[in-house]
């Protein structure tokens, strides 16, 4: 029940809705005794004979109004409460959604996409039922329990009624033992399920393999073995779940069979009319779905528990990001310096940077190369403002990065990630994310730029070719230009091309560089890249190896070094020139 | 694109016609269950009589004995007695006939299930790249799991069907004029369940595609965060998405509303005003003569029973529709005619000598443009002959019809002077081994990755395999080493290493033809040594097919074939296509001159 506390600034909030729900809930409760006491009543004028036209007619419409009136009530109540129910989902979800838009890397990391879905759906669908089906359950299940007991008691008989609820209780008690073992039995089945679709799921993705190994039938037999996994685990699943329903008609039945022995011995001794035991069987048959809801209402209220508990675990994450109070909103400009003596990922020992320091002009090109986890990748993070916790500085303008507001930190860098995310949407928006109202030339400005423009005219649609899961497919390459232009847009103080370059030729490659070199001369690049073509021209250059900055300078400097850098460059060159050298010198 | 218009067209009414060909067509995957199914309906014709019967009980005892007032305690015990039996009948028959019916619904998607993967298994490349996996997937596992719900709303309907008729029976039995009167109500309720269904089936679907559009973009927002965060688009995302999830709302609402003014509602307002019908008649009658008061009881359950079923039977009226989409889904993959490239197989025909020839082969992959036009060549057994050029030169084009992933139009290929065509697949397929460019990994051991899902393989024979390319070097670091786990498709292993597995797992087969399609993927250099050796041991003694994007890699070829729109356009070995000077020592000094990858667009 502690759900219901906890669930209570909703309630608050829609108290009056959740009022008028109720009380026609309870109406509806009282007025639904009506029609089987007037059919008791009837049944006995007639058999007394005392029946007129104007008694028959008289109970006639007093039935019809009741039957008018529940429908009315129970209209009322339904549209309330289950309304309030999707409201609760809506605001649940709206609250999820701008926590994840608030959340740092380190929560992505935590949580998989999958997780997150399966909160943002299963658990506020098991909220739902807690404000919907949960409320009506436990309204309409306690009123018309309480009620028709009460009225079976005064109306007809008390000690018949007290007999026949006994078997009652044990329904409840059927319903939530059974519940309970096809809630873990259902589990095991959805398992089994989820199985066999990841199995679905690898063999497509390997068909060519599977085609060329020639290993079809095995490849169907490793499937006949999920769906008979799934068989047998259903089958534990339809052993309980069939017995539902029989359970539920023997207990009844039972309180049926009691009401016709004692209920008749009473009318034997004269204790009660036929037409009151009629309308004591009905009020019986009133009480089943009560008894039955009460089980459910447990298992209700334990998911939805379970499920409000972990939603409030995922809003109750913090980021790591925090904005400092007084910061600056100016988009920062200027030089940028680096220092950071020691950086950490959160919860690793391991020393992701060590002593780097580095200082970029503004307008000049800062290159970093190194070997998969040298730390490249670490450096741009901390400069992006990821991760806020680290010994050391970085200034940007002659001022610390973590004293500006997000918004205009960011507003000042435009980021090329690693692997290109494009939306499900045209081209043009994702050209133009940073602000939807930027006028088409200005999209296609950016697009020429970044060597994309033909390849987008060519395309059946053009700029309004739709990307993302249910569009087109564009190539890794072309993706990769895409999300060159995305970032260029903003015309950004600082571009940071994190190896965005790595899919598209070495020509294209040449452009786009010389393109973004006229464009924006005064302002500052930092190119990452794996091919030492990709930033021979810039300014300085760092090697980093396992988070240290191992060698520094210029392409020329570097070359003198005759370090790392010769090495990988002339290796680069040579593999290209000379094959029989990368084989002799093995 | 073909996905987009599928997913679309889902929400489009179909025509009553179309769905009952569908169900006709889906209904024979129970034949093998048919058994069970008809057991089970019989059960729950059962059911319907026992329910018909129970309130017979209870009037007989009110009409014969309480009214009469020749009850006695013992009446009332034996009628307590019959009562009870009733009861447990029904549950035992209540309990077998839902047990016998799920366990036949269940083992008919497998049915439905197991063909679909098999045929899913004898469609041919060209329709897996027309298709997105995800797509397929869910045709597989979500369809087919809808057709569960599907069975159980025919079986409500057929019970609910059932019960009105056997209650209209019990009825008729009882008394048919007023039964006759209680059948005035039949029009009303036609028009109440079509009005349901006209409205609620448009909602319905709305707010079904409403919550995938709602789920679509919950889920890319969360991939996509960090793109949104640096770009400071929080806010318009959340607005965009709170606009979306009120549409949901709306949609979910309205629903509700149709629900709560046409369903159960309603029905229950209906049964009331049928009781009153009847309680009018009967006591107009008692108003003229003697009247059987029992009567009225069984009428007023009677009624109750024909009119519950119909909540039930108006609520499975959408969820029928969503069955018949899940099955025309299925359908259309099983109807789907891309099948793998047919073999006239002649069971006893070997490769040998492994000489592979084209004579004249001229390909296209849609029976309009040609990819590869008129291609001949020879590889000698033991001969390595690579092919370069441009993307869409015709180079994959080549080993895709060598391989038979797609069937060519014009021609001959042959292996020691055989048709490919005569050979069985599953020698091609032992013999051929093909080192894919993606190196895809599956769920489960280094081992299983190597031998895959041939289970003759030995664990020495995988041991050995590895050594060869020099893949256990990696493997014996890793924690299990051959038994160590991949998970994650292997995001784990760096490219190379996924490259020197995929080398294990060729060369564990010990194919007498080897065809190579070069990886482009970065790799390191250290491991690319390892690969370059690897890729040379494997080639010892093995007829060799190879794409090459790096000229370094293939000087030493027998003879290197020049590929330009389709066409051979030059050919010999090395030294001598560079004396010719034409496009392979064109494209030989570009490379040199810093195009890493010409086949690169």
């Amino acid at each position: 029940m502690g759900i219901y506390k906890k669930l209570g600034w909703f309630f608050k909030d829609r108290w009056k809705s959740y009022l008028i729900a109720i009380i026609a809930l309870l109406i509806v409760a009282i007025l639904q005794l009506i029609p089987p006491r007037i059919i008791g009543v009837v049944i006995d004028e007639i058999a007394m004979d005392v029946i007129t036209m104007d008694s028959l007619i008289k109970w006639l419409v007093i039935l019809f109004v009741t039957a008018v009136l529940q429908y009315v009530l129970r209209y009322i109540w339904r549209v309330n409460i289950w309304g309030n129910a999707q409201k609760l989902e809506k605001i649940m979800r709206n609250r999820l959604y701008k926590h994840f838009t608030e959340m740092d890397s380190e929560f992505y990391q935590k949580y998989r996409t999958g997780d997150l879905m399966a909160h943002a759906t299963n658990d506020l669908r098991a909220l739902r039922m807690v404000a919907g089906g949960g409320i009506v359950t436990m309204a309409d299940s306690l009123s018309i329990t309480i009620i028709t007991i009460t009225a079976m008691f005064i109306v007809v008989d008390w000690r018949l009624t007290l007999l026949a609820i006994i078997p009652l209780p044990f329904l409840a008690v059927a319903s939530r033992y059974l519940g309970r073992m096809l809630h873990t039995r259902f589990r095991g089945a959805q398992d089994a399920f989820s199985q066999m679709n990841n199995k679905v799921q690898e063999s497509l993705q390997g068909i060519k393999r599977i085609k060329t190994f020639g290993q079809e039938k095995e490849d169907i037999e490793e499937f006949h073995e999920q769906t008979d996994n799934i068989v047998e685990k259903n089958r534990e699943v339809y052993k309980i779940d069939s017995l539902f329903d029989p359970v539920l008609d023997l207990i009844i039945g039972s309180s049926y069979v009691i009401a016709i022995i004692v209920g008749g011995n009473l009318i034997i001794d004269m204790e009660i009319s036929v037409g009151e035991f009629v309308t004591f069987i009905s009020y019986i048959g009133m009480l089943v779905w009560p008894m039955f809801a009460i089980g459910r209402l447990f298992n209700i209220i334990e998911r939805g528990s379970a499920s409000y508990e972990r939603i409030e675990l995922l809003l109750s994450e913090k980021s790591g990001i925090i904005e400092r109070q007084g910061a600056d909103n100016k988009p920062p400009k200027g030089d940028i310096e680096f220092k950071v003596d020691l950086f950490k990922y959160p919860n690793s020992e391991e020393v992701a940077l060590k002593d780097i320091s580095f200082h970029i002009k503004k307008g000049n090109t800062l290159g970093i190369v190194g070997k998969t986890g040298a730390g490249k990748t670490s450096i741009l993070k901390l400069l992006l403002r990821d991760y806020d916790h680290y010994d050391g500085e970085i200034k940007f303008g002659n001022k610390d990065i973590r004293n500006y507001t997000l918004d205009s930190l960011l507003q000042s860098i435009g980021y090329v990630p690693q692997d290109t995310f494009l939306f499900s949407t045209s081209i043009r928006d994702n050209i133009r994310f940073s602000n939807p109202s930027l006028s088409q030339e200005k999209v296609e400005m950016a697009a020429k730029i970044s060597d994309i423009h033909q390849d987008i005219i060519e395309m059946p649609n053009g700029y309004d070719t739709q990307t993302g899961e249910r569009g087109v497919s564009l190539s890794g390459g072309q993706k990769q230009r895409v999300s060159i232009a995305r970032a260029l847009i903003k015309n950004p103080e600082v571009m940071i091309l994190d190896d965005s370059l790595s899919a598209v030729d070495a020509k294209t490659e040449e452009e786009i560089l010389r393109g973004l070199k006229e464009l924006r001369e005064d302002q500052t690049t930092i190119i990452v890249a794996h091919r030492i073509s990709s930033l021979m021209h810039a300014d300085e250059i760092i090697v980093l190896d396992e988070g240290e900055i191992t060698e520094r300078g210029t392409h020329e400097e570097l070359i003198e070094q005759d370090g790392w850098y010769h090495e990988m460059y002339n290796k680069q060159q040579l593999e290209q020139k000379n094959p029989e050298f990368v084989e002799e010198g093995e | 694109m073909e996905t987009k218009v599928e997913e679309e067209s889902q929400y489009r009414s179909i025509p009553i016609k179309e769905q009952m060909i569908t169900l006709k067509r889906i209904l024979k995957y129970v034949k093998p269950y048919i058994k069970q199914f008809v057991i089970a309906i019989f059960l729950v014709i059962l059911l319907a009589v026992i329910n018909a019967v129970q309130p017979r009980i209870i009037q007989t005892f009110i009409d014969d004995y309480l009214a009469t007032g020749i009850a006695t305690r013992s009446t009332a015990v034996m009628f307590g007695a019959i009562y009870f039996g009733l009861t447990l009948a029904k549950a035992v028959v209540t309990f077998f006939e839902l047990y016998l019916f799920n366990i036949a619904s269940e083992k008919t998607i497998q049915n439905v299930r197991n063909q679909l993967f098999a045929k899913v298994h004898r469609l041919g490349m060209k329709f897996f790249d027309n298709t997105s996996t995800g797509w397929v997937v869910t045709r597989v596992t979500n369809d087919t799991e809808a057709l569960k719900d599907f069975w159980n709303v025919l079986l409500n309907i057929a019970q609910s069907l059932l019960s009105i008729l056997t209650t209209f029976g019990a009825m008729l039995l009882l008394d048919w004029k007023v039964s006759l009167w209680i059948l005035a109500f039949v029009p009303l309720l036609l028009i109440v369940t079509r009005f349901y269904q006209v409205y609620s089936s448009k909602t319905y679907s709305e707010m079904k595609s409403k919550n995938s559009m709602l789920n679509t973009q919950l889920a890319e927002s969360i991939n996509g965060m960090s793109i949104i965060q640096q770009f400071r688009q929080e806010k318009r995302m959340i607005h965009e998405f709170e606009e979306v999830n009120d549409s949901y709302f709306q949609s979910n609402f309205s629903m509700t509303k149709i629900n709560a003014i046409l369903l159960s509602p309603i029905i229950n307002l209906l049964y009331t005003i049928a009781v009153v019908a009847i309680l009018g008649l009967f006591g107009y009658d008692a108003l003229q003569g003697p009247v059987e008061i029992g009567v009225i009881y069984a009428f007023t359950s009677y009624v109750n029973l024909f009119f519950q079923p119909l909540t039930r039977l108006m609520d499975n009226l959408s969820l029928f529709q969503d069955g018949v989409i899940s099955s025309s889904r299925i359908l259309n993959v099983m109807d789907n005619q891309t099948y793998n490239p047919k073999q006239k197989e002649n069971p006893d025909l070997k490769i040998r000598d492994a000489k592979i020839e084209f004579k004249n082969v001229t390909f296209s992959y849609d029976d309009e443009h040609d990819v590869l036009k008129n291609i001949s060549f020879t590889v000698n057994p033991g001969e390595t002959v690579a092919l370069v050029g441009h993307t869409g030169s015709g180079k994959s084009s080549i080993i895709n019809i060598l391989m038979r992933f797609y069937e060519f139009q014009e021609g001959e290929i042959l292996i020691d002077d055989q048709s490919i065509k005569n050979y069985p697949i599953q020698e091609l397929r032992h013999e051929i081994g093909l080192v894919l460019q993606d190196s895809f990994m599956f769920y489960g051991t280094i081992k299983d990755n190597i031998r895959l899902l041939d289970d003759s393989i030995t664990d020495e024979e995988v041991i050995r395999a590895a050594q060869f390319v020099q893949a256990d070097r990696f493997i014996e670091k890793l924690p299990g080493k051959y038994e160590h786990k991949v998970v994650e498709r292997g995001a784990s292993f760096s490219s190379g290493e996924k490259q020197l597995l995929s080398f294990a797992s060729t060369i564990v087969k010990d194919p007498k033809i080897l065809i190579l399609d070069e990886a482009t993927a970065n790799i390191d250099t250290e491991t690319e040594v390892l690969i370059q050796e690897g890729l040379n041991r494997m080639r010892e003694g093995r007829t060799t097919l190879a794409i090459a994007h790096r000229l370094s890699t293939i000087r030493d070829a027998d003879q290197i074939l020049v590929l330009e729109d389709g066409e051979i356009v030059e050919r010999g070995p090395h030294d001598e296509l560079i004396q010719l000077g034409g496009r392979y020592s064109e494209m030989y000094e570009l490379q040199n001159l810093g195009y890493i990858d010409p086949s690169h667009n």
